[in-house]
Formats: C-alpha cells, sequence, structure tokens
C-alpha cells in the first residue's frame, strides 16, 4: 500500500564553519552563557583550562537573558572575540 | 570566530538537529556527563577538566564531518504494510506515531482531506522547528489523515499551525523544553458546533467529537514536520497527556462574558483558534462558595505554587471556569476584566516558598518581585493582570481548571479560513 510521507521537505542551506585557527596562543576567548543553571559555570571552567593548557587569552562573558530565546548579541560576540564557548542542555 | 558547542550527552540529538536547522551541520558539538544544573560547583569543574582537550582540538581543527546534501529530500511516497497491525508497526518503527493506533495517509484519503481546504495543496504554511520541515497544506493534510481528522477540520488545522508559527509563541523552544507543555487549542466561534468540538461537559477529553482528532493532528504535524520526536528533539522530562491532543471549544453559550475571540479584537460570530504552549489542567474543585471573593480564594489557591514556570518567567496563565463558578463570578456583577485583577492580587506566592538557590535564581529574571523583597513579601503569576487568560468551558458541576503555560511564549489567536 503507497502512504504519502508525513515529514515533508526541509528548508536548510548549509553554511560551513568559520576557519579553526591553528592554536589558542593568546587568542580572545569568548563565553555565551544561555542562563541554565551553571552553564555558566562550566563554560568558565573550561575558559579557564583553555588558558592553563594552551595559552588561550582573555576572556569575555555575555549571558542570554533566558535559555528559550535566541541570543541578540552574535554579532558583537562575532566582532569581539575569536573564539567562543557556548552550551545547549541543562 | 571559531565556536564549539558544550552539552550535557542527554541533549545531544537535540543539540545536533538545532545546529543542523541552523544551516551548520559540522558544528563541533562536546558533550559532559548530564546533568550539570543542580549540581555542585566542584561536580561542575570536574566535569569541565574532562573535556578541556576536546574542546582545544574542536577550536584548532578543521572538523571532520563534511557537509551533507544542500536539501533534505524525503520520498514523498512511502511503501507501508496494509494490515492495520502491520501499518501500526511500521510507523511506530519509523518514530512516525504517538503510540495511538492511526489511519494509513493513502493518496485517496489525502487527496479527500484536501478537498476540505480548497488551497493550493503545495502552499507552505510554516517553516517549524527544530527540523525546519515545510509544513504545507499537504503535509498537514498527511498528518490529519493519520490522526483520524476529517477534510472539514483542516481550515482549523491549518490556522493552528500558522499560529504555531507565529513568532511570538516561540515554538523552537516550546518544541524541545524539558518542560510539560502542549500545543492546546482553543476554538471560538460557530464553527467549534458545526465541526462538533466539545465545549460542555468532558469537553477536554475523553469524548465521540473533534477535539481529539483535530489535537492529534495539530501534534502529529509539530512531531513529523517540526521533527521534535518524543525522547530525541523534544526533551520533555515528563511530558503531559495532553501531548497527544488538547483541544476544546469556548462554552461561549454557558458564559457570562465576551468570548476569548472578542478580547482579542474579532467580531462576534468570527471563528478563531487561539493556541497556548500549556501544562495540563489542574483542577480547582470548589463546591462551597456561593461568592465571586470565594472563588477566586480557592482559584488563586490552586495557581499560586512555587514550582510553575509562570513565576519566575511570566507569561499568560489560563484560567479555564466551569459555567457554575463563572455564574457565580459574574453573578454578583463582575466582568472577566474584573475577574482578572481580582486574580492577580490574589494569586501570589509568598516568597517563604521558595527554595534560597530559586530566590537568586529568579532574582536575576524578575528583579522587580524578587530582589530586594521583604521576607513576607508575595510574587504575582504574571507581569500584569491583562496577562491571565480567562475562558469559560465544561459542563455541570463545582470545578475550574487552572493551567500554566511555558512562560517564555505568548498565545496566539488566528482566524480560520472557510
Amino acid at each position: 500500500m503507497d502512504v504519502l510521507n508525513p515529514c515533508g521537505a526541509q528548508t536548510r542551506r548549509f553554511k560551513p564553519l568559520a576557519p579553526r585557527p591553528g592554536d589558542l596562543a593568546g587568542r580572545s576567548v569568548g563565553i555565551l552563557d544561555n542562563s541554565k543553571p551553571n552553564a555558566g559555570a562550566l563554560l568558565a571552567g573550561v575558559a579557564e583550562l583553555l588558558a592553563a593548557r594552551a595559552g588561550a587569552g582573555s576572556v569575555r562573558t555575555w549571558r542570554k537573558p533566558t535559555s528559550a530565546q535566541p541570543a541578540e548579541c552574535l554579532d558583537e560576540i562575532a566582532r569581539s572575540v575569536e573564539v567562543v564557548l557556548t552550551g545547549s542542555a541543562d | 570566530m571559531a565556536a564549539v558547542v558544550l552539552g550535557t550527552d542527554e541533549f545531544a540529538a537535540l543539540a545536533r538537529a538545532e545546529a543542523l536547522g541552523r544551516g551548520l551541520p559540522q558544528l563541533p558539538l562536546v558533550t559532559v556527563p548530564h546533568p550539570i544544573g543542580g549540581t555542585r560547583p566542584d561536580s561542575v569543574r570536574a566535569k569541565a577538566a574532562l573535556v578541556v582537550d576536546e574542546v582545544i582540538q574542536a577550536l584548532t581543527t578543521a572538523p571532520g564531518l563534511s557537509i551533507p546534501g544542500e536539501r533534505g529530500e524525503e520520498a514523498e511516497t512511502l511503501e507501508a504494510p496494509a494490515d492495520p497491525d502491520r501499518l501500526q508497526a511500521w510507523v511506530l518503527e519509523r518514530g512516525l506515531g504517538d503510540g495511538l493506533p492511526v489511519l494509513p495517509p493513502t493518496p485517496e484519503r489525502v487527496k479527500a482531506l484536501l478537498a476540505g481546504a480548497r488551497r493550493d495543496p503545495d502552499e507552505v504554511i510554516a517553516v517549524l522547528p527544530p527540523r525546519l520541515g515545510e509544513a504545507t497544506i499537504r503535509t498537514l493534510a498527511i498528518n490529519a489523515a493519520l490522526a483520524g481528522a476529517r477534510p472539514e477540520h483542516l481550515p482549523l488545522i491549518i490556522a493552528a499551525v500558522e499560529a504555531l508559527a507565529d513568532p511570538a509563541f516561540n515554538l523552537a523552544a516550546v518544541q524541545t523544553t524539558t518542560h510539560p507543555c502542549s500545543a492546546l487549542l482553543i476554538v471560538n466561534g460557530p464553527l467549534a458546533a458545526r465541526l462538533g468540538i466539545a465545549s460542555g461537559a468532558g469537553a477536554l477529553g475523553p469524548g465521540p467529537w473533534a477535539n481529539a482528532v483535530i489535537g492529534r493532528a495539530v501534534r502529529l504535524a509539530l512531531q513529523n514536520v517540526g521533527g521534535a520526536r518524543p525522547g530525541r528533539e523534544d526533551r520533555a522530562t515528563l511530558g503531559h497527556p495532553g501531548k497527544y491532543t488538547y483541544c476544546l471549544a469556548e462554552n461561549e453559550a454557558a458564559s457570562p462574558w465576551e468570548p476569548l475571540s472578542v478580547e482579542r479584537g474579532f467580531a462576534p460570530g468570527t471563528s478563531t483558534v487561539t493556541v497556548c504552549a500549556s501544562e495540563a489542567p489542574h483542577n480547582v474543585n470548589d463546591h462551597g462558595s456561593i461568592t465571586a471573593s470565594g472563588i477566586v480564594v480557592t482559584l488563586a489557591g490552586v495557581a499560586a505554587t512555587s514550582g510553575n514556570n509562570n513565576v519566575y518567567l511570566e507569561g499568560e496563565p489560563l484560567f479555564v471556569l466551569g459555567p457554575e463558578h463563572a455564574r457565580t463570578v459574574a453573578g454578583e456583577g463582575w466582568s472577566k476584566a474584573d475577574l482578572k485583577q481580582a486574580l492577580f492580587a490574589a494569586a501570589r506566592v509568598p516568597l517563604s516558598r521558595f527554595s534560597a538557590e530559586n530566590l537568586e535564581r529568579f532574582a536575576a529574571l524578575r528583579p522587580q518581585w524578587f530582589q530586594g523583597a521583604s521576607a513576607d513579601a508575595a510574587v504575582p503569576i504574571a507581569a500584569a493582570w491583562e496577562d491571565l487568560m480567562v475562558i469559560v468551558a465544561g459542563g455541570a458541576g463545582k470545578h475550574s481548571a487552572f493551567i500554566p503555560t511555558f512562560g517564555r511564549t505568548r498565545s496566539v489567536t488566528r482566524r480560520i479560513g472557510e
């Protein structure tokens, strides 16, 4: 029996990733905290270790007011830092 | 700017789907063992140490994954077993169902459903997250066919999906949250009776009326087209039974007040659907009160609880008044606005009902209520009385319901095209 697919087509345009720097020495690190409990703590912990283990540079943090809405500061982050850590989960 | 996403392993499927939806199939995802929320700081730091090498690798080297084909083509027609039991197993294996039996979306049945809308079947009504699937009139008819809906239901299903896709509804978050919310459909106007949508006794189910299949058709579209599969991209911790179907009509005949659609600016007699991202109904039993203020005490007592989203995210929690409670309130000359104002004043949660950790967290989200408040202060369940929603539904009896919402969402009302 033929049936019609209930999923429908997907709209998507794929983009390549930003080029990766070869190493993190002196690179400025951004943190986008999604405001979920402990997300900032995990990301800050990783950023500290990036400095200790890979010589990463200064850290700047942005915080979304709530995880339930898109961040409005993405352009500013892209202008301000070289690599970014962000998160999704509980 | 090179980015890496950190998440917990439980949320990996959702994070992958989100990255794909944003067109970034190569976005590196580094996972730590779930959970990080509600855990102690030293445990969070230990988890950071577990993944730092992986983060360095993700930020400094080219992605291993290649970019897949531009458009996710799905076969339009599938070969399914004709035997009903084997069909059901086939649907469940493919993640296309909700666990309840489905009817086959054959080309003939879908064609009959499409006749109910008299619109171009290829018209895209909305693009539904997180999968970014195209909800065309045809795709909605296919899901309606699975759900057992009828051709005359299709215009309502289309209007509901249009409403869900309004940015104010925040569908991407509603589809993927751990919170138990589902698309509640509230139907107003003469179409409700014509379609046989219950507004009276047992309106929230079950029953042999149209509520079940209409709400289910919308849910299946959200799951199949939107790609929010339970336990995968749909991260609901428990979910709730309204995620199978959640639809009722306002009992306009028994209501002493203007219907929701008229409050929203539609002319009386216009058929509309309002969508809300709603929890399950919480019952309000009051067999004793014979005054408006007495009913308000009981409604407020059910609504003002520490663990609902509205108390820290605000939004538009809904009171569904049974007709008898509504008549008691209106019998004293109270308008719907009077009731909302009284509920806003009465439905407040004392700060003593929140843990110290939550008080700190909520102070950042609702500083005007939580920051610097005295210990005997209490917080309302919405930003303003106008945000409280009130409808009348149900039959005889002394019960009403309180229905909290996801919070970061607004209800949306759309006229139903006929």
